[in-house]
């Protein structure tokens, strides 16, 4: 069964091609250009290496947030796009749980974390026992001093993944951290496509109708406590 | 341009001019800010300023003020120049829903027009552009102000 992922959700743009569960190929494009501008020659250029057409996909997986607005929504419309054009099945995946699986192969603690600005971040918590993952943390939009508090009671050594590891690393005073190479830090389409396998397996693919974006915005009472800043600077 | 730098204009020219004198002095110096908090009246200048800003930048951008489309992306060679209108911001989903802090990351200037609406939203480092009217006798004249804002932590780091 052949896949094709993609993850616009943040500043690198990803597509991946695979074929039961085996990678075919990756292209991870990281030039602070819009997504919309290239994420079609992207994937145009990854079929054309195996001489294959959107038809010959048998699914289209997107990460479908959390993630910066028009990221998210570029990935999902293509995705959209490409399964209502062929008529395939498609599947909207966790951009941390996608994050959280270049990890994977870690045992341990793994903390995807996005950059979700105002010293807030995006995140979930995952354990891994070197081979399977487990959610012990929904995803969540939370103060990056919030989900040091929440890590430090683990009382164990924490790896952070995800374009939010620089603001999260330096805004950490509890919190045992594992040091991660910049090689495994960023999306990529690649752990769109092994979460896209595991829902497929678990018959969670949906039509390009029924796919739906996850924005994920801090909560309430975040918003709440800005608004009461923005007053207290007018008056 | 040295910061803060305090002008006066006598017609929407003299504004335009600033604005491609600032634009030269971000093109110069890439340790400053690349975004541009703009402050006054309706009717200032404002939109005046960011035209002159964004002819250095892009020269044939047809500027205009960014009220309906809230914001408007004058494409430029190497740097974009961003323009926004926060007139009818009001609060942080608002502004995540018009793309506001994906144009950060990109490759470009950021100007924003009634920046009071988004105080909140500020980055810590950028430069604020205050224009205001003078007494009515002088019905073209304006007050220019521009500073460079930055925490100030950062700001002994540079100096040392």
């Amino acid at each position: 069964m052949k896949i094709l992922a993609v993850d616009s959700s943040a500043l690198v743009a990803s597509a991946a091609l695979c074929e039961d569960g085996k990678l075919l190929a990756e292209y991870t494009l990281n030039n602070k250009n819009t997504h919309s501008e290239t994420l079609l020659p992207m994937i145009e250029s990854l079929l054309s290496f195996f001489s294959l057409d959107v038809k010959d996909i048998d699914l289209f997986a997107v990460s479908s947030g959390p993630g910066s607005f028009t990221g998210v929504r570029i990935g999902a419309a293509t995705v959209k796009g490409l399964a209502f054009a062929s008529g395939k099945a498609c599947v909207g995946v966790s951009t941390l749980e996608a994050l959280a699986y270049n990890l994977r192969f870690h045992r341990g603690l793994i903390c995807p974390v996005m950059n979700a600005r105002r010293s807030q971040v995006y995140t979930a918590l995952f354990r891994s026992d070197g081979e399977t993952l487990t959610r012990l943390m929904p995803d969540s939009a939370m103060a990056i001093s919030e989900l040091d508090a929440i890590l430090s009671e683990y009382g164990e050594e924490v790896t952070l993944v995800g374009d939010g590891y620089d603001v999260t690393e330096s805004g950490f005073e509890k919190t045992k951290l594992r040091y991660l190479p910049e090689r495994v830090r960023h999306q990529s389409a690649f752990s769109v496509a092994e979460v896209a396998l595991k829902e497929y397996r678990e018959e969670k693919t949906c039509t390009d109708a029924e796919l739906c974006v996850d924005y994920l915005r801090p909560s309430q009472a975040e918003r709440e406590r800005a608004e009461r800043e923005k007053q207290e600077n007018k008056n | 341009m040295t910061f803060p730098a305090n002008l006066v204009t006598n017609s929407a020219e003299q504004t335009e001019a600033l604005g491609a004198t600032l634009a030269e002095a971000i093109a110069a110096d890439s340790s400053l800010p690349r975004f541009i908090a703009l402050y006054g009246d309706l009717g200032v200048g404002k939109t005046a300023f960011v035209r002159g800003f964004t002819s250095l930048f892009s020269p044939n951008a047809r500027v205009k003020s960014p009220t309906f489309a809230l914001v408007n992306e004058y494409k430029g060679e190497k740097i974009s120049v961003f323009h926004f209108d926060m007139y009818r911001i009001n609060d942080e989903d608002e502004l995540y829903s018009i793309g506001f802090y994906d144009y950060l990351d990109r490759n470009g200037v950021c100007l924003t027009e009634w920046s009071e609406n988004i105080t909140f939203a500020l980055p810590d480092r950028h430069i604020a552009v205050n224009i205001e009217k003078c007494p009515e006798e002088h019905p073209d004249r304006r007050t220019i102000t521009i500073t460079l804002l930055q925490p100030e932590a950062q700001y002994r780091a540079r100096k040392d």
